[in-house]
């Protein structure tokens, strides 16, 4: 395996390397992560089988601005510049006549450029004899260095310079191109999208954890205005929608969603929309998807709903009620039949037996988990888990006292299961509470402690 | 816009109903042609999981009771054939995914729930007395 530098992009840190492993598992190849790795720094040297690879994840990950060959690296110039030497079979074949440029940029930092130019002269050893091109190179090397974070101080200009954490090294083997989608998926230029709508970058990051390609079939069981389904669309996948409320998916006219989908240029992939709770389902049979992505209602804006009523019907409005079924009334107003909320730790747990019933083996559900920061444990993930589903990504967007978790499950079982009977609130014996059971009622409630009486 | 391939996976899920619902049986409906991009890749590994019969069935329907669309050559083979030439994938690709019903009813063979299609989309929700 061969040494790479990658270059992330300052955003979402936790959902870097699960995209990372989703990209290759897509493609099929190796990566080799560092052993001591920190999420939170910008650079990572991992190892591939080839060069294609790096290439494959710059076109993918949304998460990746760039991928150079490895050179080296050092807590210095002079560690660095003892690594570049060692390195140099790696190297040697562009001194003779590669035309080449040289950027040298850092993090959390700019560096003058005075020294920059020194850094560059620095490196004079390794006796390119091309020529400069700073518009059209051959090649482009790259030298970083990292500073720690000192967000929140006022500081002069260049203070502190040259005191990075690491510097690294290496040629430039492809830019990032799939963060330029997030301005193509942009909810604002999108022709049809409501109040809940993802926005474009993690929509895509959730595109990428279900593995979509072309060839596959991938459902949103709580489709809303549709944000999941145009990426997964884009990158090639069929798609199903279904909503227990229509009007999200339809909005006014023609419907919304292939609308927007035929923005994208992806409507023979939208392949049907369907009103329907998920917890009534109409499914013929299981085994029937690639992968599963939803955002599921977790009520802060707009609350899960499913079929019933919060309070059962007394023997006389009953009765009414089944006269008035068999005698609608003339006004040609479609019926619509009451709705009840649908608690979310109930739903998530709903949503998995549900995944295990509709994925095939190996599939995967992705979705998202809103939870209260000061209140979460890890042990939350696991209370939703049943037998054959694996939790192999967990990340948290962080809104502060708040925060939700992309959660990637895998089907790892080949069995066939009944379809799920939608009834987790009724099981009694439950031993764990997670943190984001009654999440709507936290949330409104500002997340505060519940006082007990002394 | 159901196409003919959702239709073979949707059955009436009405409390009690569970034999003899499927597939729904179409009624007055309005149907669009439009055109899909040709994926054999995806019609093989989704082959196993129809319902040949009623495919079949609804696309001899689809041809015969709306003669007044042209809907191009609608003709499957009564089993599913085990070699895979590219001219039966593309008639299956057409029948699969090519065919829309915009409007219309699917009403279930046994319980004669109505499902109505409008705009493209079919409402599959269920009335209070028919959830479990």
């Amino acid at each position: 395996m061969s040494k790479y530098l990658v270059v992330f992009a300052q955003a979402h840190q936790e959902f870097r390397i699960p995209e990372l492993e989703s990209v290759s598992q897509l493609y099929d190849f190796k990566v080799s992560l560092p052993d001591e790795r920190d999420l939170y720094r910008p650079y990572m040297v991992i190892g591939l089988e080839s060069e294609d690879h790096a290439r494959l994840l710059a076109k993918r990950c949304i998460l990746i601005k760039s991928i150079y060959e490895f050179y080296g690296q050092g807590k210095n110039y002079e560690e660095l510049h003892l690594c570049n030497r060692a390195k140099r079979k790696l190297w040697e074949r562009y001194i003779p006549e590669t035309s080449f440029k040289f950027i040298v940029t850092a993090y959390n930092h700019t560096i003058p450029q005075s020294r920059q130019k020194k850094v560059v002269e620095s490196f004079s050893y390794m006796d390119f004899m091309g020529k400069i091109d700073m518009k059209n190179p051959e090649i482009t090397l790259g030298c970083f260095e990292e500073y720690e974070t000192r967000s929140g101080k006022t500081r002069e200009r260049h203070e502190g310079d040259g005191d990075f954490r690491q510097v690294y090294f290496g040629r430039l083997i492809e830019e990032g191109s799939a963060r330029s989608l997030i301005q193509v998926f942009d909810v604002k230029k999108r022709s049809y999208y409501g109040n809940t709508s993802m926005e474009a970058e993690i929509s895509l990051l959730m595109a990428n954890q279900t593995l979509a390609s072309p060839g596959k079939l991938i459902y949103d069981p709580f489709m809303g205005t549709g944000s999941m389904a145009y990426p997964v669309a884009y990158f090639g996948a069929q798609v199903m929608g279904s909503d227990i409320d229509g009007r999200q998916m339809r909005g006014k006219a023609t419907p919304g969603v292939f609308r927007a989908a035929s923005q994208y240029g992806v409507s023979s992939r939208m392949i049907d929309i369907c009103t329907f709770d998920v917890t009534n389902n109409p499914w013929r049979c299981g085994e029937l998807f690639d992968a599963i992505v939803t955002d599921p209602p977790y009520g802060v804006r707009a609350g899960a709903k499913r079929l019933g009523r919060k309070k059962e019907l007394d023997a006389d409005r009953l009765t009414l009620y089944h006269e008035h079924r068999i005698n609608p009334r003339p006004d040609d107003q479609p019926y619509i039949p009451p709705t009840r909320p649908y608690e979310l730790s109930n739903l998530a747990v709903d949503l998995v037996l549900l995944a295990r019933y509709l994925l095939k083996p190996g599939g995967r559900l992705v979705f998202f988990l809103p939870t209260v920061t000061d209140q979460y444990e890890e042990v939350d993930i696991y209370t939703m888990l049943c037998d054959g589903m694996e939790v192999i990504a967990n990340s948290l967007q962080d809104f502060g006292t708040w925060g939700r978790r992309l959660v990637t499950i895998r089907k790892v079982t080949s069995r066939k299961y009944l379809p799920p009977n939608f009834c987790a609130q009724e099981e009694v014996g439950e031993i764990h509470i997670p943190a984001h059971r009654d999440f709507r009622e936290k949330y409104f409630q500002g997340f505060k402690k519940v006082e007990t009486e002394p | 816009m159901v196409r003919l391939i959702t239709h073979n996976l949707l059955a009436c899920h009405a409390k009690g109903c569970t034999s003899n619902n499927f597939p729904l049986q179409f009624q007055n409906v309005q149907i669009e042609l439009k055109e899909a991009e040709f994926n054999p890749t995806f019609l093989e590994t989704f082959m196993p999981k129809l319902e040949w019969k009623a495919l079949v069935d609804s696309a001899k329907e689809a041809s015969a009771t709306i003669s007044r669309y042209i809907l191009g050559n609608t003709s499957l083979p009564l089993e599913q054939p085990e070699m895979l030439d590219e001219e039966f994938l593309k008639n299956l690709h057409h029948v699969l995914l090519e065919i829309h019903v915009e409007e219309g009813i699917m009403i279930c063979p046994n319980c004669k729930h109505n499902y109505p299609i409008s705009n493209g989309i079919p409402n599959m929700l269920l009335a209070e007395h028919e959830i479990g």
